[in-house]
């Protein structure tokens, strides 16, 4: 919201000696941080940030009231001449409880002076970023609305067909809004009307047919209370969030009504020479609100302190509470203007904003039950992530949602439970099914970039449709394409491989079956749920598991096999022609696919097994025999010996 | 020595004797030589044999003194060059086999994390001490989680679709705005048992989702870490130790916080909070914008509608909740001047910000 100091400085003239920048800080420090500050133009204006449970302080006039809350000073007096309330002069009638009081004066206007506004007020319009129309009871009202905080309306008296009510719209009315927009009323939205049907949208806008130009020679003033529920969904409904819709939509002040008349009544007369015909209000302001009771106990927990009973008292006083003390507490009243006090903890809140957060002392609450561990699931990406990046990838956040294109060519099920409403576009709409349609995304943009290497990994949840909503799981993610190798003079350049994704997912502990996606040459992906990898182990140190203290021999098997052989296939075969051979370890070691060495359609492995026994030194004889027995094993492979 | 017993072609083979076998630089060239001069067949050697065995008997045994004078000179001259060049080759292996340690190291290539997964897991290690641990939700979340439970009025205009992601299909169903629905969700579950476990702590992190368009300060997807702490009487000074422990954790010891009124549904009372600009040091900066403060979180204790929700008697019960942007975190420490660099994973800029801990 926007502030011009000398304004302010008109509520509460003790800030003239407070230069901006502490005056910013004390903003700042009651809860209204000041956004920027802009003392080149002819006024200097602060941008001042509200919170949305703080209407009452969308004005020069509430800033200042909280202002002299803080710094013990006074508020200037609001000069209003008070009108007596006459005989009605035309009819006004409350239809509904959403509008309990309203507030009307009738003006005869001298509209021979083409502007009436007066210079000041046009600066101060100008500051509010608003521009003076030169009609003084639209500028008035815009005045005392920024000034106050307190929205008003006039009416050309001349337009009225009959007398006023407020009533809620009936099904099929129309309104055309100041803004020239038509607008199709809703039963829920409060409207002003006369006999020909609605000529305003209750505390949101007025409307064409009965504003006020440089012709109109009657006017018909509005100050009333709007209950705010009714007066936000009207602007939310018609998508109008005017300077009237935030105010009444936070929160007027009812005891404020009849004041802000007679404030616009008196501008009207100033400005404009305007003749006052009558000031009548219809309904009253709400009964007192209810009284909240705030213990010691509560309000000194709440602060970490013992706060006086006699401090905390003052300082609701000074907010415009209405206090009473008793033994251990207060019993307390909010002022007319502030919605946002009801509980113990809002006046603990603002006794505690008044004296200062600086004041709030630390301490480490204690802990009374004993912690939890980290569970499975974090620690668990915790230390896959890690393990990745040693392994050369490279972490990625992406989007969770992607277009539905995408999300077919990897996700393979339903989208329609995985659907947006309301996305930010079509490529935004999907919540994805898989990940691996952003990783490529995003491994093709480093390969734009001119990247060889790229291993990418992303730990996210993916979506799958459920009867009753989307089901997230969390899987790995991971894209490896380009080359690998290089970094160094001893690891030569290769194209990546299947092979090597699938040596990554061996890595992880991923013993099921595995499906590597082919993305484009070179190019890979793969994708686990995380359920599907091995859980980590329970204890800190594994179980002890014995090991022989008997020399190992290791003898290396070169077998010449057909090309076509998988080498799974023919270990399985060993290992089972050995099992009472003391085999503790079989392993390829080599593979040769020269063809000029090598036979066509042959290809050698060097297959390496090492031999141990838990009870004795194995002899050489033994083991050569058991070697012969590996060399059987092969033979009906079509493996044999290379000479 | 007298050679003229000889023939002319041996005494000339042992003129150049001296010159061939300095021209040998390798060992192979020294074994042909060997085999030209000393070998069994074909070579001078033999061919001396071969005079000594047709010399009449008188002149042999002079003859045989003079071819093995001649045999050992050779024999000697060429072991000696063996051996030299063979001194040569075993010096240039050794050097061959220093491994010039200035050269790029023999080390896998490296990977980083994620700079925003890198500022998760420390705050998780900066509260972990303090006995939080983490709790996680669904992305995907009832509106019931992440607006009634928080005290967050039915019409608030966060509700609305122009804020809020809504599932096509399921109407009360969003995508989760911020982590705070975790606190309702850990307290529901947990506010039968409270009592027994004296109390709940933890961190929340996690991706959330609001509709806005992309742009250098904006994403529809962003990550927030939440943090809750319910006990007997707790206060706003104990919310003040908290996250002043915290920041001087997360960013040394100089960085001091301070508390700001401000309003948040689901606290009561709410602040924002600042920390002393961990850039400049509070003497004023670019990022702080010359104020020496940067606001790093939000907060406040805990709304007792809030506890009520969830089946707390808050009258017996208290606590604090805090809420922050990583994304914003990061972007100020580490001066990224785009927050869109984040989502985008370029390998050049993840290797730059991102690290291996």
């Amino acid at each position: 919201m926007r502030i011009e100091l000398e304004a302010l400085q008109r509520e509460i003239p003790v800030i003239a000696g407070i230069s901006t920048h502490d005056l910013c800080e004390y903003l700042a420090m009651i809860g209204f941080p000041v956004d920027s500050t802009d003392t080149q133009s002819a006024a200097a204006v602060l941008d001042v940030d509200v919170t949305a449970n703080r209407g009452d302080a969308l004005s020069h006039r509430g800033l200042a009231r909280d202002l002299a809350a803080k710094l013990d000073a006074p508020l200037s007096a609001i000069s209003v001449t008070p009108n007596t309330e006459n005989e009605a002069l035309l009819s006004v009638r409350l239809e509904t409880d959403s509008c309990p009081i309203y507030s009307t004066a009738m003006l005869k206007l001298d509209c021979t002076s083409a502007n009436q506004t007066p210079a000041d007020a046009q600066t101060f319009l100008t500051a509010m970023g608003s521009n003076a129309k030169g009609l003084a009871p639209v500028d008035a009202s815009n005045e005392l609305l920024y000034r106050y905080g307190h929205p008003t309306h006039a009416f050309d008296a001349a337009k009225l067909k009959g007398g006023v009510c407020v009533r809620w719209a009936k099904a099929g009315e129309t309104l055309l809004t100041l803004d020239g927009v038509q607008r199709n009323l809703d039963t829920k939205d409060m409207v002003i009307a006369d006999d020909s049907g609605p000529i305003a949208l209750a505390g949101v806008i007025g409307g064409d047919s009965t504003k006020v130009t440089e012709n109109t020679k009657r006017v018909f003033l509005e100050s009333a209370y709007f209950e705010p529920q009714t007066v936000r969904a009207s602007a939310r409904r018609h998508g109008l969030h005017t300077d009237a819709s935030i105010r009444f939509g936070r929160g007027a002040d009812t005891a404020f009504v009849k004041t802000a008349r007679d404030l616009l009544v008196d501008r009207l007369i100033s400005w404009a020479g305007a003749e006052l015909l009558g000031a009548w209000t219809v309904g009253q302001r709400d009964s007192k609100p209810s009284g909240t009771v705030i213990s010691k106990n509560v309000l000194d927990r709440v602060a970490g302190e013992s706060i006086l009973l006699d401090e905390a008292k003052a300082i609701l006083l000074r907010l415009g509470c209405r206090v009473e003390s008793f033994g251990s507490g207060l019993n307390v009243q909010p002022p007319s203007w502030r919605h946002d006090l009801s509980i113990a903890e809002d006046y603990a809140e603002d006794i505690l904003r008044i004296r200062g957060y600086g004041h709030i002392g630390t301490a480490l609450p204690s802990l009374e039950g004993a912690p939890e561990p980290l569970p499975h699931s974090y620690q668990q990406r915790r230390t896959l992530s890690r393990r990745l990046t040693q392994l050369g990838f490279f972490q990625t956040v992406t989007l969770g949602f992607i277009s539905p294109e995408a999300d077919a060519k990897y996700a393979g099920d339903s989208q329609e439970s995985r659907t947006l409403l309301n996305p930010l576009g079509l490529e935004y709409s999907v919540m994805r099914g898989s990940l691996l349609s952003s990783l490529w995304d995003a491994a093709e943009a480093n390969q734009r970039h001119g990247a060889k290497d790229i291993r990418l990994f992303e730990i996210a949840p993916i979506y799958k449709s459920a009867s009753d909503g989307p089901n997230e799981t969390s899987v790995l993610g991971i894209v490896w394409a380009g080359s690998i190798g290089g970094e160094d003079p001893l690891t030569p350049v290769r194209p990546v491989m299947t092979a090597d994704l699938i040596a990554i997912a061996r890595d992880l502990g991923f013993t099921g079956d595995l499906k590597v996606v082919d993305l484009a040459q070179s190019a890979f992906g793969l994708e686990i749920p995380l359920s599907k990898l091995a859980e980590p182990t329970e204890k800190v140190i594994p179980t002890f598991r014995p090991f022989s203290r008997y020399p190992m021999v290791t003898r290396d098997l070169s077998l010449l096999v057909p090309l076509e052989l998988s080498y799974g296939e023919l270990e399985s075969s060993i290992k089972s022609a050995m099992e009472s051979a003391p085999l503790q370890n079989i392993k390829c070691v080599d593979v040769f696919k020269d063809s000029k060495l090598i036979a066509e359609g042959k290809q050698a492995w060097l297959i390496r097994l090492k031999f141990q026994s838990f009870e004795r030194t194995l002899t050489g004889q033994e083991v050569e025999s058991w070697v012969q027995t590996a060399v059987n094993a092969a033979k009906p492979h079509g493996g044999v010996l290379r000479g | 020595m007298d050679l003229r017993s000889l023939p002319p072609e041996i005494e000339k083979a042992h003129d150049n004797f001296a010159g061939l076998i300095d021209a040998c630089t390798d060992l192979d060239a020294v074994l042909r030589l060997k085999g030209a001069y000393l070998g069994r067949e074909d070579s001078f050697a033999a061919k001396m044999m071969d005079i000594l065995k047709a010399s009449p008997k008188e002149q042999k045994k002079e003859l045989g003194v003079v071819i093995n004078v001649l045999k050992n000179q050779w024999e000697e001259a060429i072991k000696s060059r063996q051996s030299a060049l063979e001194e040569v080759r075993r010096q240039r292996t050794a050097k061959s086999l220093v491994w010039d340690v200035t050269l790029p190291p023999p080390l896998p290539s490296k990977g980083v994390l994620h700079p925003l997964t890198r500022l998760i897991d420390r705050l998780v290690d900066v509260f972990r001490p303090l006995g939080y641990h983490v709790e996680e939700g669904p992305e995907a979340e009832t509106e019931a989680n992440n607006f009634d439970g928080l005290n967050i009025p039915e019409d608030h205009p966060a509700r609305g679709s122009a804020d809020t992601f809504y599932f096509q299909k399921y109407p009360n169903l969003l995508l989760r705005t911020h982590t705070s629905p975790v606190q309702v969700r850990v307290i529901k579950r947990l506010a039968p048992v409270i009592e027994q476990k004296g109390g709940i702590r933890f961190l929340a992190p996690g991706r959330v989702y609001r509709k806005d368009e992309i742009d250098p300060t904006h994403s529809p997807m962003f990550h927030q870490v939440e943090g809750m702490l319910v006990g007997r009487g707790i206060g706003m000074h104990h919310l003040k130790g908290t996250l002043d422990y915290a920041m001087k954790a997360l960013f040394g010891s100089g960085a001091d916080i301070r508390f700001r009124p401000s309003y948040f549904p689901f606290v009561e009372p709410g602040c924002e909070v600042d920390v002393r600009c961990p850039l400049c040091g509070g003497t004023g900066c670019r990022v702080c914008k010359s104020s020496g403060w940067v606001e790093i979180l939000g907060a406040g204790l805990v709304h007792p509608n809030v506890l009520k929700f969830a089946g707390i008697e808050p009258d017996v019960w208290s606590g604090f909740a805090f809420g922050m942007g990583v994304e914003r975190i990061a972007m100020m420490v580490s001066q990224t001047p785009d927050l869109r660099l984040f989502f985008e994973n370029d390998q050049r800029f993840l290797a730059a910000v991102g690290g291996m801990d």
